[in-house]
C-alpha cells in the first residue's frame, strides 16, 4: 500500500464505521432494523410458505403410539410433535402453535393386541383446516388398527381367540392385497410449480432483505443530513483528508449501514428459521450490488433533502412503494402482466426476479447476469449523481 | 516576526458583496491575533479561506510557509480550526469525537490515545469522556468543540466566536484556556464581536467592517489613533444639538456630537475642563443631567474609524 493510499483509507474507515456506531446507537433503529424485518419475515411466511405441514401434536407413550407418530408423519402435509399432557396440548392448540393434537391414553396397545375397542382423542380449533386434519389422522388411526379391527370381526364370526388373531393379522398383512388410489392433477397450477420447494420462510426473506436494506439506507440518510448540519461534514474539510477521501467515507458509511441491514436478515433467517438463500456466490453479488444501489440512494436523498426530518419521511415513503412495486412484499409471480413490468423500474423488482432465479431453480451468477448488469448501471448512475450533490452540500 | 500565518490580499465575493476585500495581515508564533468587528463584517469568511474550508478569489495564506487552499492538505496539518458553530457528534462521547478526528488528522494508534488522553484533561472533561457529547451541558460542549481543534497539537489555532452563546462561567472558562494557550505557544486566530474579549486576549488586533481592515495594531495603538483624548457624555435636557454645537467653542474638545438626548465630546483633559463643558451647554439653554468622563476603548476606535458601533 502506498504512503498515500494507506491514510486515505483509514480516513474512509475512520468515518465510516462512525456512521455505522450512530446507526446502531439510534434507539429507533432497534426496533426497524432488528425486529421489523424478522416480524415480516414470520408474518409473510405464514401467509404465502406452507410447505412444511401443519404441526400436530401427539400425547401418549409406549410401542403402539411410536407406531402411530409414524404413520402419522407418513400422510404428509403434517409434522408431529410428541407433547407431555393433554393440558399442554390443548394449550399449544388453542394458541394456535399447533394445528390440532391426538390424546393416545393408556392401555391403546393393549387394546390394539387384544382387538379391543379403544378411543382416541382429536383436539383442534373449530376451523375448516381442522376437519381437513381430523381426516388424516382419521386415516393414520384406521390403518394402524387395520390388523387388530379384522381380527375382532374374525373372531365374531368364528369364536376363535381375538388376540391370537391380531398376530396373524400383523403376519399377513404385507400380502393382502390393497387398493390404492392415484391422483392425477389437471389444469396445472404455474404458481405452486413455482413455489414448490420452498421453505416455509424462504419467499418472505429474500423479499425483506431488499425492503429493509433500501428502507434502512434511505431513512438513514437523515444521519448525513445530521453530519451535515452538526457541522462536523465541514470540520472534516478544515482536516488534512482530501475532498474525495471524506466523500467515500460518507458514502462507505452509507454502504456500512446497508451491508449490516442486509448480513443481519441473513444471518438470522438462515439459523433461526432455515431459510435457503441459493447459490453463495450469485446471491453475494446480487445483495452487494442492491447494497451499493441502496447506498447511493441514501447518499443522494441525505444531499438533497433540507433537513433530517425530511429525509427520514421521504425516505421511508419512497422505500415503501419501491417494495411494494418491486414485489417485496408480495412475490412478483401475483403481479398482474402490467405491474410485472412496472416492477422493472424499480431496483427491487430486479433484485426479486434475481434472487427468484437464484433461489427457486437454483441458478448461479450467468443465470442472474441481466439483472445483475442492470443493478450494476442503476449503481453506477446513482452513485454519481449522488457524489456530485453530496459534495456540492458540504464544499462551498 | 516569525510568522506563523501570513494572508496577503485576500478577497472573496459572494455575487456583488465583496465579502472579503484586500485583507492582510500575519500572526506571529505564539501571538494571539484578534479580528474585531460586528456582526457580517467578513469575519468568518476570511477565517473559512484561513482554514482552507473556503477558496480565495485573490490574494495568498500561508500557513508555517505552506500555501493554503481547499485542497492544501500539508498546510491544514498545521491549522486548527474551532469553528462558531459546535462541529461534534451529540451521539458520540467525548473520547470517541476525539478519537474520529484523530484519525481524520492521520494520527497513529499511540499517539492517538496519549494525546487524547491530554487534550480531555486540558478541556477538564477526562472524568465525562464517556458519557455522549449530547448529555454535556452548553459550556463542556463549547469546551470539547475547542479541543478537537487543539488535538493534533496544530501551530496555528483559529477560534471563531467560541463564547457565543456561552453562559458568564463558561465564557470565563474558555478565555482562561485561550490565555493558556499562548503560554504554550500556539498562535491563536481569533474572531470576535465583543471588545472586552479582544482587549483581554489580543496581543495585536485587526479591525474588520464590510470586508475590509481598517485599522491594525495593540489596543494601545490603536486606541491612540483617536488622540490621548477622554469621552465625556453628558445628558442633557434641553436641545442636545445646541448643546454639543455650544460645547465645540470649549478649548481642548475635539469633536462634539449629540446622540439622541446626549451629547458626547472628545476632548483632551477633561477633568480640567469640565466646569468649561457644563457651562458651555449652559449658554446654549440646556442644563446637564448626568455626565460620564472615561478612558476610550476599542468601541470608540471602532466608532471613530467606521461610524458605527461595534455592537451594530
Amino acid at each position: 500500500m502506498s504512503p498515500a493510499v494507506g491514510p486515505a483509507v483509514g480516513t474512509v474507515l475512520a468515518i465510516s464505521r462512525v456512521e455505522l456506531i450512530r446507526m446502531l446507537r439510534e434507539r429507533s433503529n432497534l426496533f426497524f432494523v432488528f425486529v421489523l424485518p424478522l416480524l415480516l419475515v414470520v408474518f409473510i411466511g405464514l401467509q404465502f410458505g406452507g410447505t412444511a405441514g401443519t404441526p400436530v401434536g401427539v400425547v401418549g407413550d409406549g410401542a403402539a403410539t411410536d407406531e402411530l407418530v409414524e404413520l402419522l408423519d407418513e400422510q404428509g402435509g403434517v409434522n408431529v410433535t410428541r407433547v407431555d399432557d393433554a393440558d399442554e396440548l390443548e394449550d399449544l392448540v388453542s394458541r394456535g402453535n399447533l394445528g390440532g393434537g391426538v390424546v393416545v391414553g393408556e392401555g391403546y396397545g393393549a387394546a390394539l393386541a387384544a382387538a379391543e375397542p379403544f378411543t382416541i382423542g382429536f383436539v383442534a380449533r373449530p376451523d375448516s383446516a381442522s376437519m381437513s386434519l381430523r381426516t388424516v389422522v382419521e386415516a393414520a388411526v384406521a390403518e394402524h388398527a387395520a390388523a387388530s379391527q379384522a381380527a375382532r370381526h374374525v373372531a365374531d364370526v368364528t369364536g376363535l381367540e381375538a388376540s391370537t388373531l391380531v398376530d396373524l393379522a400383523d403376519d399377513v398383512r404385507g400380502e393382502v392385497a390393497t387398493v390404492t388410489v392415484t391422483a392425477a392433477e389437471v389444469g396445472g397450477d404455474a404458481l405452486a410449480e413455482e413455489f414448490a420447494g420452498l421453505g416455509q420462510f424462504d419467499l418472505g426473506a429474500s423479499g425483506q432483505l431488499f425492503l429493509f436494506v433500501f428502507l434502512t439506507s434511505l431513512a438513514g440518510s437523515a444521519a448525513l443530513i445530521q453530519t451535515r448540519q452538526y457541522g462536523v461534514a465541514a470540520r472534516m474539510m478544515s482536516t488534512p483528508a482530501p475532498t474525495p477521501v471524506v466523500l467515500a467515507g460518507l458514502a462507505g458509511g452509507r454502504l456500512a449501514v446497508a451491508l449490516f441491514q442486509a448480513l443481519y436478515i441473513i444471518v438470522v433467517t438462515t439459523v433461526g428459521f432455515d431459510v435457503d438463500w441459493g447459490d453463495p456466490l450469485a446471491t453475494g453479488v446480487l445483495v452487494l450490488l442492491f447494497c451499493v444501489v441502496a447506498a447511493a440512494a441514501g447518499m443522494l436523498l441525505g444531499s438533497v433533502a433540507r433537513n433530517d426530518a425530511q429525509a427520514s419521511g421521504a425516505g421511508v415513503g419512497i422505500a415503501l412503494v419501491a417494495a411494494a412495486l418491486g414485489g417485496s412484499m408480495m412475490p412478483l409471480e401475483f403481479f398482474p402482466e402490467g405491474m410485472r413490468q412496472i416492477a422493472l423500474l424499480t431496483p427491487h423488482g430486479w433484485a426479486n426476479t434475481a434472487m427468484a432465479e437464484i433461489v427457486r431453480r437454483d441458478g448461479g451468477v450467468a443465470d442472474v447476469a441481466v439483472e445483475l448488469g442492470v443493478l450494476a448501471a442503476i449503481a453506477v448512475v446513482l452513485t454519481a449523481l449522488a457524489t456530485v450533490t453530496l459534495r456540492r452540500a458540504i464544499v462551498r | 516576526m516569525d510568522a506563523v500565518l501570513q494572508c496577503t490580499g485576500l478577497r472573496r465575493a459572494f455575487g456583488e458583496l465583496k465579502a472579503v476585500d484586500d485583507v492582510s495581515f500575519e500572526v506571529g508564533a505564539g501571538e494571539t491575533y484578534g479580528l474585531l468587528g460586528p456582526n457580517g463584517a467578513g469575519k468568518t469568511t476570511a477565517i473559512s479561506m484561513v482554514a482552507g474550508l473556503l477558496a480565495t478569489d485573490g490574494g495568498e495564506i500561508l500557513v508555517a510557509g505552506e500555501v493554503m487552499t481547499p485542497r492544501a492538505s500539508a498546510a491544514k496539518r498545521h491549522v486548527g480550526l474551532v469553528p462558531q458553530e459546535l462541529a461534534i457528534y451529540p451521539d458520540l462521547t467525548a473520547r470517541e469525537n476525539l478519537d474520529f478526528f484523530a484519525r481524520l488528522y492521520g494520527m497513529d494508534k499511540g499517539g492517538r490515545a496519549n494525546r487524547i488522553d491530554r487534550v480531555l484533561e486540558v478541556i477538564g472533561l477526562a472524568d465525562r469522556a464517556g458519557d455522549r457529547a449530547g448529555e454535556y451541558s452548553g459550556g463542556m460542549k463549547r469546551r470539547l468543540n475547542i479541543g478537537i481543534g487543539l488535538l493534533h497539537e496544530p501551530r496555528l489555532l483559529i477560534l471563531d466566536e467560541p463564547t457565543v452563546g456561552v453562559d458568564p462561567q463558561s465564557r470565563n472558562s474558555i478565555l482562561a484556556s485561550v490565555e493558556d494557550l499562548a503560554t504554550d505557544g500556539i498562535s491563536v486566530l481569533y474572531t470576535t464581536h465583543y471588545m472586552e474579549e479582544a482587549e483581554r486576549l489580543c496581543d495585536r488586533i485587526g479591525v474588520i467592517d464590510r470586508g475590509r481592515l481598517v485599522a491594525e495594531g495593540t489596543r494601545r495603538e490603536l486606541v491612540s489613533r483617536i488622540g490621548e483624548q477622554d469621552v465625556v457624555r453628558m445628558k442633557v435636557v434641553g436641545d442636545a444639538s445646541a448643546a454639543a454645537a455650544a460645547c465645540e467653542s470649549v478649548e481642548g474638545v475635539g469633536s462634539s456630537d449629540a446622540e439622541g438626548d446626549e451629547v458626547v465630546c472628545l476632548m483632551d483633559a477633561a477633568a480640567g475642563r469640565l466646569p468649561a463643558l457644563l457651562a458651555a451647554v449652559g449658554t446654549s439653554g440646556a442644563s446637564v443631567a448626568g455626565v460620564q468622563v472615561r478612558e476610550p476603548d476599542l468601541e470608540d476606535v471602532f466608532l471613530h474609524l467606521t461610524g458605527n458601533a461595534l455592537r451594530d
